[in-house]
């Protein structure tokens, strides 16, 4: 589990960032998958 | 008689980088000039023929084998000398990098065994028409160690299709001998190209005598060979 947290109000754009983020670095897609929760802090 | 050039082959060096300096001395055993290029570089030596990216561990190898030191400067570096046709040789540490960025298709995942595994493992040469394999003969068996908890090569049935047809499966573990369950059982797998090849055995290992096999000079000094000729080309 990997929580991230974002200067943002935006969702889209949280979530835009952070499948961005998983596709390049935090998992490789290849051999793994991922999902994402967003919560307001 | 003039002595053969000694070309340029870089090696990379990242924070828990431990085979590099093998690396360095094989090379230069076998007639190479062979820098260390620390990570923070964002250039290689200007006169380099050839890359080696090391085995050993790198940026603590967090989230995946070689996931961070994808990022490193060096390996914008290594990256642009792979795209202009530079040759690039990723060893055990250094093929899960060049998998990760991109280079090499394919990803490392922990052995099936879920165990180090640490021995000599016989390899079998499926293809001789690379920069990494032209001292050696077609179908040859070769001896080079292992030592690596991450070295389950996966590719999905597509792509090793893909890559069978393309020629770039060019070495595999000998029939039975696969010590980390890698699909296909192969153990080295090159770009499309054919300038980048990583390989899960170290052929630094095995380059005298007193390592219990020479099999890893054939490797390197094919790599040698390519890029003393890639010296006079661009001479």
């Amino acid at each position: 589990l990997v929580d991230v947290e974002l200067a943002t109000d935006d969702r889209e754009q949280a979530l835009a960032a952070l499948e961005q983020m998983c596709e390049r670095l935090l998992a490789n897609p290849l051999i793994e998958s991922y999902s994402i929760e967003l919560a307001r802090v | 008689m003039s002595e053969a050039p000694r070309p340029t082959v870089a090696v990379v060096v990242f924070p828990g980088s431990n085979d590099d300096r093998d690396a360095q001395h094989a090379l230069e055993l076998l007639g190479a000039d062979a820098p260390r290029i620390w990570h923070t570089a964002d250039e290689l030596p200007r006169e380099t023929a050839a890359a080696v990216v090391p085995g050993g561990f790198s940026y603590g190898d967090y989230l995946r084998c070689g996931a961070i030191a994808r990022y490193s400067p060096v390996m914008g570096a290594v990256i642009d000398f792979a795209a202009r046709g530079g040759l690039v040789l990723g060893i055990c540490n250094g093929f899960q990098v060049l998998t990760e960025a991109g280079l090499l298709p394919g990803a490392l995942r922990p052995n099936a065994s879920l165990s180090f595994v640490c021995r000599d493992v016989p390899l079998v040469v499926e293809r001789t028409e690379t920069p990494f394999t032209s001292r050696c003969a077609p179908g040859q068996e070769l001896t080079i160690p292992v030592k690596h908890g991450d070295g389950c090569w996966f590719a999905d049935d597509t792509l090793l299709g893909e890559l069978e047809a393309n020629g770039q499966l060019v070495l595999r573990y000998a029939e039975g001998a696969n010590p980390n369950g890698s699909i296909g059982d192969v153990a080295g797998v090159s770009n499309e190209e054919g300038n980048v090849l990583g390989l899960m055995p170290h052929p630094e290992h095995a380059v005298e005598p007193l390592l219990g096999s020479t099999d890893g000079a054939l490797i390197l000094g094919s790599l040698i060979d390519a890029a003393r000729l890639s010296l006079a080309a661009s001479v």
